[in-house]
């Protein structure tokens, strides 16, 4: 077998063991929550009737012993059903197939600019060590990291749709919009697959502001990360045999200072973008966007076990294959990490 | 030539995203406000859980679901305190037992078929027999079709009441035909959640086009209604908090915003929008135990009216914002039977004082509860509890808070455990029987340790109310209030102010306490 295939495959089984960790812990402390789920379901009359009480628990799976309750959980998951939510009593997965594409296009749209943003002013600031734009470029990515997101969105949410009429307010599409025919779930991406343009440019619209709100602190992060990598880079030995061999200045920035800097900005990125699927509630409900971390905010608030067992489940599985892509990539990127 | 491949980089990095931001750059606040043809967009916090109105009881499901489905008894406009004929009219029988209704001819379906009693018997006994949250609402009835245009509805006990229950939208009529093909029944056995949240099965104004409990909710006018057809062919409910639907209505993008608070509201001009402020139908109330074995300390009926001599009600009433009101009692001020303010209780820091020597109180700790992550009509209640706090400290109670999240302490609360506690009480039905849920051995009675024949002048007035004809009920709810305040565990604290703000395109509509506004009244 191919080493790499090996590889793989090690480290999917790996994921399995620790989906099924997560299954258990996220159950456990679901299940460790003061708090009856079925009193937090039921308003003030049905919850004081007891006949209706005990059957919303029977209909819920709520009467049987944990034990029970976690091995119908996992026999129930093994064929792709994620439970029932307890407040909506609409399949967790069905759920959790519209919130989380909303929210992996918002974060992907925040990472990919995070990216080209955060990137190109770390490189800028540490080929300008010392100097004003070095200064600034520090400057303000500390303001970015440092910067409060739930504040940061209502600011830009006042200021851009508000006061100067930029972009579009709500949303992922305008008010009363189709959404394009679901295949992916991400709205640009299908209503390009469809050939809905007016579509595509309504969806990203919507997606420039909460994006750039939501980057804003990756950006700051990557920067920093970026700007203090390249820099241990630049000293080197092969940068500097580049150099002399009077390879151009951008060849030398390219293919040797940034391939060199990327393995230690790579695992940055993979945290960051787990964290910016699993954390962007405060976001989503400025900007109205109703992804997973909304989704969460709710299951956990109003003891819905089910969704937040789901979420647990997604998002932990999330970060298990981000690890995985970001151990690849060291790979491509660093012959050394392939070779061992 | 670094610089150069610097300069061009970030040249191109800057173009590029130029480039993304004109690309999907289209103007806001541009959004149609033509009524002919045009869609309507309601900003709102969504609570909706089901669009089932057998099973649904929240606020936003009951919006939706009054202009889906229509009911056999109505309210007319603003006013709850009578309810008029809607699919049929009625006729209650002397010893208010026995309700008749007779099927108004010419309803249909949004699907063309007639509205028949069948329909009728079957969409009540259904809220019955899956025992969804508004199942209460028909206790104790027993529903019978007695000719091919009544039926009746018999009450086991005097049931003046009901006449205002049938008007909520959870007792919608449904077609039963369609529904029992898509799984619907009369019992436990009901299948037809999901099919009603993808398709309103009613006569109402508006059918279903779209339901996403997150997102939004989208409505399309039925052409098969018999009344007037709506202004708005289309209408989006949209999930949005409070802040940002400030700015969608000030920017055009929505035309109504329905959960702004009195500070939100305070900061738009009246000059650029509607703004429609009314008492909500909810009640803020502080509740002190009763049981000895909770504490022996709320229980002693001298600290008890210590504490309510030494609030001060008007100093409270003040954070609640311009609108809301103190009534004298739980029940509201457009109820009948509502206690005017000067019947209620009044701050006097000397009774207080009295009172508290008199309970030989030493200054122990007493514990007030309250949920620290939800807002009632915009209040939040933890500076409510820090006020309380803070006025209790001024005749020597130590009070200390205990905040928690509202789904944990809600089961707190409904155990009895809580020894002193600020909770809301939305109405159910625009009634004042509503309120017996704050007597002895009832629903919230018991919450606080108050048990049936612990307070015998209050079950003596409690039960004339219950027994009053139609026109004494007011008068004989007012003195059960009275003596409610003063043998109770109950402060009823204030009645926070309900607003609705609308776009200057929009030139009128409805509102009341129990579908919060009519969106086919919105004109």
């Amino acid at each position: 077998m191919h080493p790499l295939a090996r590889y793989l495959l090690t480290r999917l089984g790996i994921g399995v063991v620790l989906a099924f960790g997560i299954t258990l812990v996220t159950f456990t402390l679901a299940n460790l929550v003061p708090g009856d789920p079925v009193q937090a379901a039921l308003g003030e009359q049905a919850s004081a009737n007891p006949a209706i009480v005990q059957q919303f628990r029977e209909d819920m799976g709520l009467d049987k012993p944990l034990p029970v309750q976690y091995v119908t959980y996992l026999g129930n998951l093994l064929q792709g059903d994620f439970g029932v939510s307890v407040q909506t009593r609409t399949p967790v997965a069905l759920e959790l197939q519209r919130a989380f594409p909303a929210t992996a296009e918002l974060a992907t749209a925040a990472i990919l600019l995070s990216i080209l943003v955060g990137i190109g002013l770390g490189l800028m600031a540490a080929l300008r060590r010392g100097k004003t734009v070095d200064h600034v470029i520090r400057l303000v990515s500390l303001l970015g990291i440092s910067a409060p997101t739930f504040w940061l969105a209502l600011v830009a949410y006042y200021v851009v749709f508000y006061q100067l009429r930029l972009l579009p307010g709500s949303g992922r599409l305008s008010p009363g919009a189709v959404p394009p025919p679901n295949v992916t779930g991400f709205y640009t991406i299908d209503s390009v697959l469809a050939g809905q343009w007016a579509t595509f440019g309504d969806a990203l619209s919507h997606l420039i502001l909460p994006g750039t709100v939501l980057a804003l602190s990756t950006i700051g992060l990557l920067t920093r990360f970026a700007r203090s990598s390249v820099l241990d880079v630049l000293s080197l030995d092969y940068v500097r045999a580049a150099r002399a061999k009077g390879l151009p200045s951008s060849a030398v920035t390219l293919r040797y200072v940034l391939r060199g800097a990327l393995v230690p900005i790579i695992t940055v990125l993979g945290i960051a973008f787990g964290s910016l699927l699993s954390g962007a509630v405060l976001t989503e409900k400025v900007f109205a966007w109703h992804g997973i971390g909304e989704y969460a905010y709710n299951g956990a608030t109003r003891l819905d076990l089910p969704a937040v067992m789901g979420v647990g489940l997604v998002v932990g599985i999330t970060y298990i294959l981000i690890n995985l892509a970001v151990d690849v990539l060291y790979g491509f990127l660093d012959p050394r990490v392939r070779r061992a | 030539m670094r610089h150069h491949f610097l300069g061009r980089a970030v040249t191109a990095g800057v173009a590029a995203l130029a480039l993304l931001a004109l690309a999907g750059c289209a103007p806001a606040g541009d959004q149609p406000d033509k009524k002919e043809g045009a869609s309507l967009v309601v900003d709102m916090s969504f609570d909706v859980k089901t669009l089932d109105p057998g099973r649904s009881f929240e606020r936003t499901g009951t919006l939706v679901n009054h202009v889906l489905y229509e009911t056999l008894l109505t309210f007319n406009g603003d006013d709850v305190s009578k309810p008029v004929d809607g699919l049929a009219s009625y006729v209650l029988s002397d010893e208010d037992k026995v309700m008749t209704l007779t099927m108004k001819d010419g309803g249909a379906f949004s699907d063309g078929s007639p509205i028949t009693v069948d329909d009728a018997v079957f969409s009540l006994q259904r809220v019955q027999g899956i025992a969804g949250n508004p199942s209460f609402l028909l206790d104790g009835v027993t529903i019978a079709k007695t000719s091919d245009t009544t039926l009746t509805l018999t009450s086991e006990t005097p049931n003046p009441t009901l006449a205002y229950l049938l008007p909520n939208p959870s007792l919608g009529i449904i077609n039963s035909k369609l529904l029992t093909e898509n799984g619907g029944s009369v019992d436990s056995d009901d299948a037809s959640e999901s099919f009603l949240n993808g398709t309103s099965a009613g006569s109402g104004p508006y059918i279903l086009e779209s339901y996403d409990a997150t997102s939004q909710i989208v409505l399309a006018a039925n052409p098969e209604y018999r009344g007037d057809q709506p202004a708005y062919s289309r209408i989006v409910v949209r999930n949005v908090i409070g802040e940002t639907q400030k700015l969608n209505v000030q920017a055009g993008e929505s035309q109504v915003a329905i959960d702004l608070n009195p500070d939100q509201v305070a900061e738009l001009s009246a000059d650029e929008l509607n703004i429609k402020s009314a008492p909500s139908r909810y009640t803020i109330y502080m509740m002190l135990n009763q049981d000895p074995s909770i504490s022996t300390i709320t229980s002693n009926p001298d600290f008890s009216t210590a504490v309510k001599s030494a609030l001060d009600y008007d100093k409270i009433l003040a954070l609640a914002g311009k609108g809301a009101e103190r009534p004298g009692g739980v029940v509201p001020s457009m109820f009948v039977g509502t206690l005017p303010t000067e019947r209620g209780n009044q701050f006097d820091l000397a009774a207080a004082k009295e009172s508290l020597k008199a309970s030989g109180y030493a200054g122990e700790e007493v514990v007030l509860h309250y949920a620290n992550d939800v807002t009632v009509s915009g209040i939040a209640l933890q500076p409510l509890a820090e006020t309380v706090q803070s006025q209790l400290k001024d005749v020597g109670i130590n009070v200390t808070l205990a905040a928690a999240p509202e789904a944990t302490e809600l089961d707190n609360y409904r155990a009895g455990k809580e020894e002193m506690g600020i909770w809301s009480w939305g109405a159910d039905y625009p009634d004042p029987q509503n309120y017996i849920a704050f007597a002895p051995g009832e629903n919230l009675g018991k919450r606080a340790g108050w048990l049936a024949g612990d307070a015998e002048r209050v079950e003596r007035l409690r039960a004339a109310a219950q027994a009053a004809s139609f026109d004494d009920r007011g008068a004989a709810y007012e003195e059960l209030q009275v003596a409610l305040n003063e043998d109770g565990p109950f402060i009823a604290l204030f009645q926070p102010v309900g607003n609705i703000v609308t776009a200057k395109s929009i030139t009128g509509f409805t509102s009341n306490s129990v579908w919060t506004i009519d969106l086919a009244s919105i004109e």
